[in-house]
């Protein structure tokens, strides 16, 4: 067994990669405030769980009104387990809301966007708008009743931003009115475009956190510890 | 900073190990529930049972002994969550009370038959295949009999499943 | 400005080298919250499922558009900027706010990072917090202004059906479609669900000499059509509230078949007199519409959709 793995250490570095990004060392946090530094590998993990229920559902699912629906019920009528893994990836969506924003509220309330952080935090904003635009694209996937209104009434919002509003409803809605151009529209904007971006931000975002450290948890300001301005 | 591991104390160590087993257990429980049930999503469609797929095809009336009836009807069938139309046909014979259905396709390349009514034969236009009355070959080229359908009489129709059984040479 | 960076790199480093290895210390926690999410994932998947309403109609005028619930807050905070001032609401102040935040790091740059040391800061997120937190909550408790009308899928999946075979071509419904076949909200519902179900598999069987085509259906497309022809009929859908909604308001005054009052006039045929928008007028305000009428408004005593529903279940009657 050793030799095997001396092999593919010395043909690869993962022993090398393992020790940087496992064995380094992080400022200890005390009691519950540690489960709050759990936050973002939450996130993480239910993006996996996204992606794979993800992967599966669209082995089944038709991006066409006139078989979108048909094809949802037939996921959860048909296929072995498919109401569970279009339960998980339903309720995976509103968890990642959750857990994203839960995530966001530590890192602002805990002051962690500072020095030298800030670019993490902007990648971590970007992140938050592309997982609103993974629910709100997904939700119209299924073509049923609240689907068709509230993608209705979402996209007439955007719809209203002064000048360009009425452009940007025909852009995202695929023309001047909902329909077929609106269901492919969004099924490729959330199946292939925002993933390759969220893989993008994704990988910077931990690549930052890797390479600044985890921020510590802020202490409260004394005059002889430099966070008093000078 | 680089050798910390060996300075930690034996209870360390073994908290440390103890960790590791927790953390790799929980790994591989979360694991298992989403490759097992990832599994049995993916490979449903082998478990999936065909549908009977009988379809009315005409009267019993309509067919009389000894004339074989050719029969076009539109098959209405489910493919996964699509309806599907599509036109078919049928060969009929019957003999006695016993109905036959015939695939209308020769067994040689798939070919058209026809009934000619003076030989009681069925004659392939292709390559002149001939089958018997019963779908026997009787000479020509096909490799072996006719293939049949399964067929029913339900309240004076006949209702055929249009999957071909294939037959033996 | 570039002191206190040197400082908080040098006490970092410090809390760096007090602090523990990430593997196994950290991960240990970040794999068993992974495990309890799915667990949770899990319990949610299996007891209330995805859910699916019934398929996408874009001419149902019935449905109450719900966004999904983390949109709710902005849904309920475009109900407080009415006409013009709407796309500020919808688009201006969000966008303000997320830009705000985008470049937060850059508003906000002291060394300070303790919330209760940044006042300003930790007061602000607390306040919108709330807000999206009070107009979440507004949001989920705002009445819905059609009531909720439960359909039967079978039924649904008949509709559907009906359209797309495009029967309209000969029949009518609600006055509505060709003339070569019968008028089918008169005559379907009126035949058993035996007879429709036979009559579908094949027209003649049933109708010796009927045009209409053998149409192929599959057995549970039959049983949709046959579930659609009966329920054909009625008019706008209303709850299974809206008797229980007259028994309890109206019946005193007013009677339906055998049951209620003889104060008011008898409503048993008023849907054939009267339409659903002029009955709903009548219930909110009964002096608008009939100055001399003695019955009470009700505009305080129901919400708006109680009388819609009741206006509803009314203009079916008698039709």
């Amino acid at each position: 067994m050793k030799p095997v793995l001396d092999w593919i250490f010395e043909r690869t570095g993962i022993d090398r990669v393992w020790e940087a990004l496992m064995e380094r060392h992080i400022p200890e946090a005390e009691g519950s405030v540690s489960w709050l530094y759990t936050l973002g590998s939450a996130a993480m993990f239910v993006f996996t769980v996204q992606a794979v229920t993800g992967a599966l559902l669209a082995m089944n699912y038709v991006p066409s009104p006139d078989h979108a629906y048909d094809s949802v019920k037939f996921i959860g009528d048909k296929v072995i387990l498919g109401g569970f893994i279009r339960g998980l990836h339903h309720w995976g969506a509103s968890f990642m809301v959750v857990i994203v924003v839960l995530h966001f509220m530590r890192t602002y309330f805990m002051g962690a966007y500072k020095y030298p952080r800030e670019g993490t935090w902007m990648v971590g904003i970007a992140l938050l708008g592309v997982v609103i635009g993974f629910g709100f694209t997904g939700y119209l996937l299924p073509w049923d009743q609240k689907a068709y209104w509230a993608t209705m009434v979402g996209t007439n919002i955007a719809g209203q931003t002064p000048f360009v509003g009425p452009i940007i409803s025909k852009i995202l809605k695929g023309g001047v009115d909902m329909g077929a151009a609106t269901l492919t529209r969004f099924y490729a904007i959330h199946v292939l475009i925002l993933p390759a971006i969220i893989g993008i931000l994704i990988g910077a975002h931990l690549f930052l956190v890797v390479w600044h450290g985890i921020s510590e948890p802020p202490q409260r300001a004394k005059p002889s510890d430099g966070q008093e301005k000078p | 900073m680089e050798h910390e591991s060996p300075s930690g104390s034996g209870a360390e160590m073994t908290r440390r190990t103890f960790l590791t087993w927790v953390s790799g257990a929980c790994a591989a429980a979360i694991g298992a529930v989403l490759s097992a049930s990832g599994l049995a999503y993916f490979v449903s469609p082998a478990f999936r049972k065909d549908d009977e797929g009988w379809v009315d095809v005409g009267r019993l009336a309509d067919l009389k002994a000894g004339a074989p009836l050719k029969l076009d009807y539109v098959e209405r069938r489910k493919d996964a969550w699509a309806t599907t139309e599509k036109r078919a046909s049928v060969w009929l014979v019957k003999d006695g009370d016993k109905v036959t259905a015939f695939d209308p396709r020769c067994t040689h390349l798939g070919c058209p038959f026809r009934w000619d009514d003076a030989k009681k034969q069925f004659l392939c236009p292709c390559h002149a295949g001939v089958f018997a009355v019963d779908g026997k070959v009787v000479s020509g080229p096909p490799p072996r009999p006719l293939d049949r359908y399964s067929v029913k009489v339900e309240a004076g129709r006949l209702l055929v499943n249009s999957k071909p059984i294939r037959s033996e040479a | 400005m570039s002191d206190w960076h040197e400082a908080y790199r040098r006490r970092y480093k410090e809390a760096k080298e007090r602090g523990v290895s990430f593997f196994p210390y950290a991960v240990v926690k970040d794999v068993f919250m992974a495990l309890l999410v799915l667990c949770a994932l899990s319990y949610l998947a299996i007891h209330f499922g995805a859910g699916l309403e019934d398929v996408a109609d874009p001419t149902d005028t019935t449905y109450n558009p719900r966004p999904e619930w983390y949109f709710l807050f902005m849904f309920q905070a475009l109900k407080a900027f009415p006409g013009n001032l709407e796309p500020l609401a919808a688009v201006i102040l969000p966008g303000v706010v997320v830009t705000l935040l985008f470049f937060l790091p850059f508003l906000d740059r002291g060394p300070k990072r303790h919330p209760f040391d940044r006042p300003l800061i930790t007061g602000l997120g607390v306040l919108g917090l709330l807000m999206v937190s009070y107009l979440t909550y507004a949001g989920a408790k705002a009445p819905l202004l059609n009531p909720v009308v439960e359909r039967d899928p079978v039924v649904e999946s008949g509709a559907r059906l009906y359209r797309d075979l495009n029967c309209a071509y000969c029949h009518r419904i609600g006055r509505k479609g060709g003339g070569v076949g019968p008028e089918l909200d008169r005559v379907a519902p009126q035949e058993t669900e035996e007879w429709l179900i036979k009559h579908f598999r094949d027209p003649r069987s049933v109708t010796p000499g009927s045009t209409m085509p053998q149409l192929h259906l599959l057995d549970d497309e039959v049983k949709a059509l046959a579930a659609y022809m009966k329920s054909l009929g009625g008019g706008e859908p209303y709850s299974p509230e809206a008797p229980k909604l007259f028994a309890a308001n109206c019946a005193v005054c007013h009677k339906i078949g055998k049951e209620g009052g003889e104060v008011g006039p008898d409503l048993s045929l008023i849907g054939s007199a009267r339409d659903k928008a002029y009955i709903r007028r009548y219930v909110t305000d009964p002096a608008l519409v009939n100055p001399s009428s003695a019955m009470p408004n009700f505009k305080d005593q129901l919400t708006g959709t109680q009388i819609e529903d009741i206006a509803r279940y009314l203009s079916s009657l008698g039709r």
